[in-house]
């Protein structure tokens, strides 16, 4: 873990590091002090600049209380709070440069999304029993259909729940759920025929998606005009112009 | 030409179902594909009656009779499929109106004809609907006539009231409906319920002359004069209930507005400067035709693509203008209830062209083609699922609105596959003329036409009343024989009766 936050504080070559060795060490303090920390006085510096000083160890329990690190059992521990003690100082020097990419770096962990440490779903046994059981418990609670593959289900709970159970929705449900006269569909022309009757009703459940997909679009592009019209329209009649009725 | 007796004629005609009727080939010198009329047993006669004067000895000159101009359509290069004549056919310059026929786009010898199109470019009929009903018009029928006549600028050398300049209309040429949106005249569902979307991406106003130009800027916004009308209406019968709910027509009684117009004299310039054009290239290319009226270009020499943009750009004109109507009968509502219109639900339920030329996509002998459709008199009429009908009439088929004469009913039919096949999903437009202008002028008295619509409860409002008898319904052939022959040949499908209670006409 402390060479990750080397990693983050740049340290050259972190990779072949051995911080166990005592030289390694006292480098990595020295270091880490003079090009990041930068809060100890000038002789306490020098001294730990210069790793082979007799007094050096003195020197350098002194410093860590100066920097307020708390008691810990083992030297690498010490190390690894001081690291994350200048990865702190360091990240709040730069807050808002960092704070001004936090957007576009969470938008980049989105299209592709990296490992999630801890996430308990990915324990999750997708194949088993008792999670078919339980997407099908939740699709029949929904009254939706269930599909054969959980999966299929899940994906169609999901609609449900993002478009019909949304707090705005819930809400004010007369302005979600559509209303319209019925058409017999059943009885409208499908335009082809594929000599089964399974097919053909298939391909006018195909249609009707497809006329839903069509009305959406076609509704946005009235929007659009809409809005354009705001800005450009200015309608106006001059009945001076002609001769209106005789 | 040749010169036969009726009977011989009668020869190259047989009635191939109860409905429709063959033309074969002969008929006319160098036909290359057979003809089709669709008639019922009444539209039959008159279809007969008027070939077998044009037999008689002595009658030359004049317009031929609609069936002989089906068969010379079929002998212009390109044509595929059959010259088509639908059941309210009837002579026209040089294409019958009524008739429609297509020609493939990959043969370089298919022409384009002016004819084929009308000189009324995208002449059409758009219907609004409202939530009102005739218990709620009733009380205040006239002046809610009187309101859209005030507000609508009707008649001859009428002129618009939506401020225009040259710059104004140089851009609603070139961007139809999108104008009008843009300047805030119409609703975004406009534009969705209009076909082509109310704009021809190919429109070039660069092509269209200055004359025209001069002559479309002032009457843009105008009704026009001839048989376009306004036309306060009545649901009276819903045919085809789940249809009509898509529409937004739900009972009987509802209250709808019914808007004929044009591109008024902007698309007779179009049609007339091409024409010269057209003669020139007729020459060039040794294009030969059955008649001097069928002038045509062929699709891809400068003549024909400079029409078809200029064609597109009085098509845009035209969507234009209805689109101010209808911004000007939403206005005359508007103030009469004192509702908006979005209260009143206003909607277009459908626009629809019936003079008209276009590029699309059909299945011939089985294979995908693209063809260069003309409809003159008649109307597009795609089955559900086409691809370029709105999202909410994919499962009707598109709305095809059939305007009848001053004083009949009107209707909304709806596309099916069968035309689709048959007539490359088109079909009737009207009732379609049964007297000439100038035979009805001499028969009928104006004012014995004003009574009668008088005595059936029809308010009316019009510019120029002695012309009414040219309109008269007894001049056309009756809109309700051409709607079933349709419907009973299966090329569309009865959904709504109009019945008007009110028109302002030219």
């Amino acid at each position: 873990m402390s060479k990750r936050l080397l990693n983050a504080l740049e340290y050259p070559q972190v990779d072949s590091l051995d911080l166990n060795d005592e030289n390694t060490f006292r480098k990595v303090i020295a270091w880490t002090e003079m090009n990041r920390i930068q809060r100890a006085p000038p002789n306490i510096v020098n001294i730990l600049k210069n790793i082979n000083a007799r007094d050096w160890q003195e020197v350098y329990t002194d410093y860590k209380d100066r920097m307020g690190c708390p008691a810990l059992s083992s030297k690498l521990e010490e190390l690894h709070w001081l690291l994350g003690y200048a990865v702190q100082l360091e990240t709040q020097k730069n807050r808002n440069v960092y704070l001004k990419h936090a957007v576009e770096n969470l938008q980049s962990t989105n299209v592709v999304p990296s490992v999630v440490a801890e996430n308990l779903l990915d324990k999750l046994d997708f194949r088993c029993k008792e999670f078919a059981d339980g997407i099908n418990e939740l699709a029949k609670t929904l009254k939706t259909a269930p599909h054969p593959d959980p999966f299929v289900t899940l994906k169609a709970v999901r609609k449900v729940i993002t478009k019909r159970l949304a707090p705005d929705c819930v809400a004010n449900p007369q302005n979600y759920i559509l209303t319209g006269t019925p058409f017999p569909i059943q009885d409208a022309d499908l335009g082809f025929d594929l000599n089964n009757a399974t097919l053909n009703q298939a391909a006018k459940i195909l249609r009707m998606l497809y006329i839903q997909d069509l009305r959406d679009l076609q509704t946005k592009a009235n929007e659009l005009i809409v809005a354009v019209q705001g800005v450009t329209a200015n309608p106006k009649t001059d009945t001076k112009l002609g001769q209106v009725g005789y | 030409m040749v010169v036969r007796q009726y009977q011989q004629e009668l020869e190259y005609l047989e009635k191939i179902t109860p409905y429709s009727w063959r033309i074969k080939k002969g008929f006319q010198p160098n036909m290359n594909v057979e003809g089709v009329f669709y008639v019922n047993q009444t539209l039959e006669k008159l279809m007969l009656d008027e070939l077998r004067n044009a037999c008689r000895p002595g009658m030359v000159g004049g317009f031929l009779p609609g069936v002989k101009q089906i068969a010379n359509v079929a002998a212009l290069p390109g044509i595929v499929g059959r010259s088509v004549g639908l059941p309210d056919v009837h002579s026209g310059y040089g294409f019958a109106i009524g008739n429609m026929a297509a020609f493939d786009m990959d043969n370089p010898d298919s022409i384009v004809s002016p004819g084929g199109v009308g000189f009324d470019i995208n002449c059409g009929v758009r219907l609004l609907r409202t939530n009102l009903f005739e218990k709620d018009v009733m009380p205040v029928k006239e002046e809610l006539a009187q309101s859209l006549f005030d507000h609508i600028p009707v008649g001859v050398g009428s002129k618009g009231i939506i401020p225009m300049n040259a710059r104004d209309l140089e851009e609603a040429l070139e961007m139809g409906m999108d104008w009008s949106l843009r300047e805030g005249y119409i609703w975004a569902e406009d534009k969705e319920h209009c076909e082509e979307y109310g704009r021809m991406l190919n429109a070039d106003p660069s092509k269209v002359s200055v004359r025209a130009k001069k002559r479309g800027l002032p009457q843009l916004g105008t009704l026009g004069a001839g048989n376009h009308y306004a036309e306060i209406q009545v649901v009276e019968e819903i045919y085809d209930k789940s249809a009509a709910s898509k529409m937004g027509i739900e009972e009987q009684g509802q209250i709808c507005v019914m808007i004929h117009s044009g591109s008024r004299g902007f698309g007779h310039q179009v049609a007339t400067d091409a024409l010269v054009q057209m003669e020139k290239a007729m020459k060039r290319d040794n294009i030969e035709t059955n008649d001097r009226q069928l002038a045509c270009a062929r699709i891809h020499s400068q003549e024909g693509q400079d029409y078809l943009k200029s064609m597109a750009a009085a098509a845009n004109f035209a969507w234009v203008n209805r689109s101010s109507m209808t911004f000007l009968s939403r206005q005359a509502f508007a103030k009469k209830f004192g509702m908006t219109p979005d209260d009143l639900d206003m909607h277009v339920i459908y626009d629809v062209s019936h003079n008209i030329a276009k590029v699309e996509e059909h299945i011939v002998d089985g294979k995908p083609r693209t063809l260069l459709v003309h409809r003159k008199g008649s109307t597009r009429a795609f089955p559900p699922h086409h691809p370029l009908i709105p999202v909410d009439y994919q499962l009707t088929g598109q709305p095809v609105l059939i305007g009848g004469t001053m004083g009949t009913c009107s209707y909304v039919l709806t596309g099916t596959e069968q035309g689709m096949l048959e007539t490359f999903g088109s079909t009737c437009h009207g009732a379609g003329r049964a007297l000439s202008r100038a035979k009805s002028r001499r028969n009928l008295d104006y004012q014995e036409v004003l009574r009668k619509l008088d005595y059936m409860g029809i308010s009316i409002r019009v510019a120029s009343p002695k012309l009414v008898m040219e309109e008269a319904p007894e001049s056309y052939k009756n809109v309700t024989d051409v709607v079933n022959t349709c419907h009973a040949a299966g090329i569309s499908k009865k959904c709504i009766k109009l019945r008007p209670i009110a028109v302002i006409k030219g």
